[in-house]
């Protein structure tokens, strides 16, 4: 009996002795659906395939029938606890393309949102990061400190995640009485906290052993696989967006970019915590800069329409570069918003990181990647 | 730094926070307060108020039936939708108001930025369970009830570390 011929993907492949195929997911391994398919010999990977696309919500197709003030909301939901940075590229590319001038006070007020969203996404970043590595301690400390900011949010924009907050134009709404005190009082203190977390987990020695010399990400490999964010940092590549092409007023601001040389995945978890440092450094800087008084928004016209343009937009999220390319066809709804994302990018290197590891290694080598599926899929 | 004195410096940094207050809410018994009524926009400067996105609340007095709300969440979660009332307002010849759907509504707010005569605010309420989906449906009569909130617990940082006294 001759056996039929199955397309390549169905092709049932030749049992091996000694390599055997894991299925890593696609349920939930801590942020969104994703699977790792994973070649083990014994406890080594020889061979990796990352299989995104579980998530995949169709943003961009849904933004192209909505005017340019309504997709909004939708286009925060990739990464909820990043929305205001998700928001920025999009919100500056439509101000570009309508030609709207904004306040000096919005821009720092974004700023200050964008920062203190960069905080949230990082601290739950860092709470999964914790509980992939089996330190409880560290998923709780983040998971409640993030309350801080949070409640920081909550006052400025009236919800806890998913704030809707940016709007071509400027921000929703002015902050309320009383807030740059609040804010300065509780970024000191979260700022007190953090720093607390070297002792009990970046320096603890336990750590260092798991996560120091694993996946290890050349400088070389880093640029050309196009990594982006915290893994290129970690791998010794000083660049960072705020910094190379300054938006709104980070050219104003006193901050540094942290770069580490190992590449690791203890440097990549790093990072983001030395990072968040810096976030409070700017927030800080800009509370006391901001005008204390003006307007925030400049008002809309119903249905804004743009002429027939197109433009790219590119910050700094918390986990690398993010971009939104709009196209405009003298329409209320853009023809094409593309949103470049840094997950996607981030992933692209994992294959590369896992072959010759232990399988006990994936999960810290995976989620110090800063990767985030949903966004990823969008 | 050797292995034992990082092992010995991570306790430690544990073992000091059994002297730390708890910073955990109690949530059905405490409430967080928030800032003022709710969300609330001015038309005439295009501004917002800052507040929490919470249950909505309708004049009815101001409500004209304009949709303008309703247009505005088509485009989000199409969880407006417009309703006969049985009273007659002088403003509102169609007698038409919104009802609101709150499986659907992501409380973005947009519908509020979109009243141009004051009719519709957000509130302090988030507490909106129901056992059925119809309960979740509010008609422009139970919008109207202004709801009672009470949450008066803030975030206090102290030496002794932060709590929600």
């Amino acid at each position: 009996m001759s056996t039929p011929t199955l397309p390549p993907g169905l092709a049932i492949q030749k049992a091996d002795e000694r390599i055997m195929t894991l299925n890593v997911g696609p349920q939930h391994p801590g942020s969104g659906h994703m699977r790792i398919v994973v070649q083990i010999d014994g406890d080594y990977i020889v061979a990796c395939d990352p299989d995104p696309g579980y998530v995949h919500r169709g943003e961009e197709k849904m933004a192209e029938y909505r005017n340019y003030v309504l997709n909004i909301p939708h286009l925060e939901r990739p990464v909820i606890h990043d929305s205001c940075n998700i928001l920025y590229p999009y919100v500056l590319g439509v101000e570009e393309l309508l030609g709207l001038e904004i306040t000096e006070r919005a821009k720092y007020v974004r700023v200050i949102a964008a920062e203190l969203n960069r905080c949230v996404y990082t601290m739950y970043w860092l709470a999964i990061y914790g509980i992939f590595l089996g330190h409880s301690t560290m998923f709780m400390w983040p998971a409640g400190d993030r309350e801080l900011l949070i409640d920081l949010l909550e006052k400025m924009t009236g919800a806890r995640v998913t704030h809707s907050y940016f709007i071509p134009g400027g921000i929703r709404n002015d902050l309320p009485a009383n807030f740059e005190d609040v804010c300065l009082r509780q970024v000191n203190y979260f700022e007190k906290r953090i720093k607390e977390y070297a002792d009990v987990f970046y320096d603890n020695p336990i750590l260092i052993s798991r996560t120091e010399k694993t996946g290890v990400l050349s400088r070389e490999d880093a640029i050309r696989l196009g990594t982006t964010g915290s893994v290129l940092r970690a791998s010794g590549v000083d660049y960072d967006v705020r910094k190379k092409e300054p938006y709104d007023v980070y050219d104003e601001l006193d901050f540094q970019t942290n770069v580490m040389k190992s590449g690791d995945s203890y440097a990549r978890s790093r990072i983001p915590w030395l990072d968040m440092m810096e976030s409070c450094r700017i927030i800080r800087d800009a509370l006391q800069k901001m005008p204390k008084s003006g307007s925030v928004r400049v008002k809309l016209k119903p249905n804004p329409k743009g002429g027939i343009d197109s433009v790219y937009k590119r910050i700094e999220s918390g986990r690398g570069a993010l971009g939104c390319y709009i196209v405009s066809d003298k329409k209320p709804e853009p023809y094409r918003v593309k949103l470049s994302v840094p997950s996607f990018r981030n992933l692209i290197a994992l294959p590369h990181l896992l072959i010759g590891e232990k399988l006990g290694n994936m999960p810290s080598i995976y989620w110090s990647l800063n990767y985030w599926p949903v966004e990823a899929d969008r | 730094m050797g292995t034992a004195t990082g092992i010995i410096k991570a306790l430690n940094s544990g073992v000091k926070h059994l002297a730390v207050k708890r910073f955990t809410l109690r949530y059905p018994e405490e409430k967080l307060k928030f800032v003022g009524d709710g969300y609330q926009f001015d038309p005439s400067t295009g501004v917002g108020i800052a507040g929490l996105k919470g249950r909505h609340m309708l004049f009815h007095d101001h409500c004209t039936g304009c949709q303008l709300c309703s247009i505005a969440c088509e485009g989000v979660a199409e969880a407006i939708g417009m309703v006969k009332v049985p009273d007659e307002w002088k403003q509102n010849k169609k007698s038409i108001m919104p009802q609101i759907d709150y499986g659907k509504c992501v409380f973005c707010g947009l519908c509020v930025d979109a009243c141009p005569f004051y009719a519709l605010y957000m509130t302090n309420d988030y507490e909106l369970s129901s056992f059925s989906k119809e309960g979740l449906i509010y008609t422009p009569a139970q919008l109207q009830v202004k709801p009672f909130v009470s949450q008066d617990s803030e975030i206090q940082i102290s030496s002794r570390g932060a709590t929600h006294g």
